[in-house]
């Protein structure tokens, strides 16, 4: 039911408050002195409520101030000194009841209505207070011990009131009151949450306590003597008067152990804040290692807590860099001094694979000049690891005459696994950027290589032609070309760009312009060639090189001319032969000297009658399978041979299949292209010229 | 992956490299180093051992490429030596025969190396 009605929204707590309140206040407008047994139970229902639903309303307005317990204890002393003003000013100014004339008065009965609401209002914020702090850092649930205690106060006071019924039931009373009074003392007890306190807070709160304690010591004495106020209250509601009573006990009981509390955990207040402080800094790092990508960023604020956390005069953090060692930060030690000691330590402990402490340690530096003359009476060394190894260690060093302690040592091992995890994350997003990169340089090389090669295979006259490419997954610089040069003539490249990638894919670029401007300038395939060769020196790279065959193809006359340039050798299968045709030519940008055009042959071939002309990229005799064995030329050959009554399409098909049979689980690792021409006289169906 | 593998041995003024296994884009850097190290050194009499060597790709080809004018520039030079057949024909088809020496055995091209001095 309590639980019920503590759920209830704030807005019908205030609503029931404030009726509970109004009904009371007309009530006793009515009725200033209660004087039949009907008009108690009457009186004391309509102030059990109304204290109810207002502390049920002072409650959530103190839990939401629950993160700084300090402003709760001191707005309940502030509320308490209210009180004790109230009372005292009261009884000095009016002596003796009688002073102010009939209790029925009705100036008197508005004015002691209205002092009654100001001690209920008081007295529940206080009493909410002291829930609040009651249920602070609990870590186990103590409700039944609160509930009890506050069953007791109520049935002491409530039979406070019987006794004006029957005075026989005093026993009643005084037995709730001590049970009251023993769980109040209990519940006091409840205060570990001073324990969390910095020092500068359980300073602060063991003078507030001491004064506080006083103070409500003051009020309950004040409450138990017969002045004006107590003759109020009591008048107002009997009950009233044992809970204003039983809350000034607790308060006095309650922060007198606090006072002791406080006191007897100044000593550790220290030790404790310095746990505290570590604690909240691993929280802090843990938090930066996954936000914060630079790592060097990082390392600063790890060496700084090392020193502010460990009690160290300088710590500095080293990575591994290969196979040395180098500084990443430091705090309060200069880079060329850390870099002296680091060497020198790591010199002498070659394999500290757990942390390690040292003692006494100088260290002469000389820097513009002056010899500085470093001095650590204790440093402790910690392996950054991360599965087993050691990527670098954290220093931290202290000159002052005190060696780590356990939990200086635990600490700074803390600081470094962080620093270890730190750096791993750092290494692997720089990893995955670099694969970001890579992959979108893929990207960029393949759609630079779909818009170079041509969409289609021309239309020719006589002559048939299939055209096939298969990139790699890299793209490996391969390159074909048809230029239609007049009716009769059509011009043919087929190139191998070295290297692979957004380079290759730059260069083949570059190779289309070349060779698309100098088809239509220059008609001997060699040369063109030679001329390509000269405007290549300016843009290639000293170990770039171009492999590719010219030729034209006269499909009026059947003649074909062609040029090697250290590409694989040109094939025609005529009368069921494969003739492998490799004429003299170094490949472009080998050489750019004569040596280029001195030694490239021009070759002339006659065509007969389907007549077919293979070009094709080292991708097809050179796909390996996974014993890294070639497919080779003799495969090749005979693929062609055996399919070369199908249609060219066909035949590219073929070839294809059987490559990638061959290869099978091998990744294709170069581009494949395939160019093929079939040379018949007769033949018009492939359409106008 | 494949392996690939360098040694350097000196033969008097001539330097030979030993290449084992695969040389690839992969692997080209290694070999790279090798030269940039023996020019340094300014070793550019060089006799490169292609024994143990069971493939070369186009990347392979561009190192040597890339450091023959330095080593021609100084009086030296990068021979070839006991090639396989199935690599020399790589670079037979790229027209390097023109362009380099290839010699049978490494006694060859460090003896032509000697006449020259």
């Amino acid at each position: 039911m309590l639980t019920k009605l503590g759920n209830l929204a704030t807005s019908r707590k205030l609503e029931n408050a404030i009726f509970f309140s109004i009904v009371l206040f007309v009530f006793k407008i009515i009725f200033p002195v209660i004087e039949s047994t009907v008009f108690l139970f009457v009186n004391e229902l309509l102030v059990t409520g109304a204290v109810f639903f207002w502390t049920l309303y002072v409650i959530d307005f103190v839990h939401s101030k629950i993160t700084a317990p300090l402003s709760i204890v001191l707005n309940a002393g502030i509320l308490n000194a209210l009180i004790f003003f109230i009372i005292s000013v009261s009884s000095a100014i009016f002596n003796d009841v009688a002073d102010i004339g009939s209790k029925t008065d009705f100036v008197y009965t508005i004015f002691s209505t209205l002092l009654s609401f100001v001690f209920v209002a008081s007295l529940t914020y206080i009493f909410s207070a002291f829930r609040e702090l009651f249920y602070l850092r609990q870590k186990r649930d103590p409700q039944k011990y609160f509930n009890t205690m506050v069953l007791f106060v109520f049935l002491a006071s409530i039979s406070n009131s019987l006794m004006f019924i029957n005075s026989d039931l005093d026993f009643l009373k005084n037995t709730f009151y001590v049970v009251a009074i023993v769980m109040i003392s209990i519940n006091s007890l409840r205060v570990s949450w001073i324990a969390f306190m910095i020092k500068k807070q359980k300073l602060y709160l063991l003078i507030i306590s001491v004064v506080l304690s006083a103070l409500f010591g003051i009020n309950f004495a004040l409450t138990l003597n017969d002045t004006l106020v107590t003759d109020i209250i009591i008048n107002f509601s009997p009950a009233l008067h044992t809970f204003l009573n039983l809350t000034m006990i607790y308060g006095t009981i309650y922060f007198a152990i606090i006072f002791f509390t406080a006191l007897f955990h100044l000593p550790t207040a220290e030790a404790f804040d310095r746990k505290a402080e570590e604690l909240s800094s691993l929280i802090d790092l843990s938090k930066l290692v996954t936000q914060v990508f630079d790592f060097n960023e990082l390392a600063e604020t790890i060496v700084s807590t090392t020193n502010k956390v460990c009690n160290s005069d300088s710590s500095w953090l080293v990575t591994k860099k290969g196979n040395s060692y180098e500084i990443s930060s430091v705090n309060n030690i200069g880079y060329v001094i850390a870099d002296k000691l680091t060497t020198a330590i790591l010199d002498e402990n070659s394999d500290m694979n757990e942390l390690v402490t040292l003692n006494q340690r100088s260290i002469k530096v000389k820097v513009k000049n002056d010899l500085h003359t470093v001095n650590f009476n204790a440093l402790a060394i910690a392996p950054l690891k991360v599965h087993d190894k050691i990527n670098g260690y954290l220093f931290a060093g202290r000159k002052q005459n005190m060696k780590f302690d356990v939990d200086d040592l635990k600490a700074v091992g803390a600081f470094a696994d962080y620093a270890a995890v730190a750096l791993e994350n750092a290494k692997l997003l720089e990893e995955s950027l670099e694969k970001e990169r890579l992959e979108r340089e893929l990207e960029v090389a393949r759609e630079i290589q779909s818009k170079i090669l041509p969409s289609r295979t021309p239309v020719v006259k006589n002559l048939e032609i299939s055209a096939l490419f298969v990139p790699a997954f890299e793209v490996g610089g391969d390159y074909y070309d048809f230029f239609r040069l007049s009716d009769d003539k059509l011009g043919f490249v087929i190139a191998d760009v070295s290297g692979k990638g957004i380079q290759a894919a730059f260069i083949m670029a570059e190779v289309k312009g070349i060779f698309e401007s100098l088809s239509l300038l220059i008609e001997s395939p060699k040369e063109l060639l030679s001329k390509a060769n000269e405007i290549l020196k300016n843009s290639l790279e000293k170990k770039s090189f171009v492999t590719a065959i010219y030729g034209v193809i006269d499909v009026k006359e059947g003649r074909l001319s062609f040029a090697r340039c250290g590409h694989n050798p040109l094939y025609i299968s005529r009368d069921g032969k494969m003739t492998p045709y490799t004429p003299n030519g170094i490949g472009l940008g080998l050489d750019f000297g004569s040596k280029f055009s001195d030694n490239l042959k021009e070759m002339e071939i006659k065509l007969n009658n389907d007549d077919i002309i293979i070009l094709y990229t080292d991708g097809i005799p050179e796909s390996k399978n996974t014993d890294m064995d070639d497919f080779g030329y003799e495969r090749f050959e005979r693929v062609i041979l055996e399919n070369k009554n199908k249609t060219l399409d066909e035949i590219s098909t073929e070839i294809m299949q059987r490559v990638s049979v061959f290869s099978e689980q091998k990744a294709q690792h170069d581009d494949i292209t395939l160019v093929i021409f079939k040379w018949n006289f007769n033949n018009n169906l492939t359409g106008e010229c | 992956m494949a392996d690939f593998n360098v040694q350097v041995r000196g033969v008097g003024h001539v330097s030979i490299v030993d290449l084992k296994g695969y040389l690839d884009a992969h692997t080209a850097p290694e070999l790279e180093s090798t030269f940039n190290k023996l020019i340094e050194a300014s070793n550019y009499k060089v006799v490169v051992n292609f024994d143990e060597l069971a493939y070369i790709s186009s990347a392979g080809l561009g190192v040597f490429m890339a450091y023959v004018e330095t080593m021609r520039e100084n009086n030296g030079d990068i021979k070839f030596a006991n090639m396989k057949d199935n690599v020399y024909s790589i670079f037979d088809l790229l027209g390097f025969p023109m362009l380099y020496e290839f010699f049978k055995d490494e006694v060859e091209a460090i003896e032509k190396f000697n006449n020259q001095d």
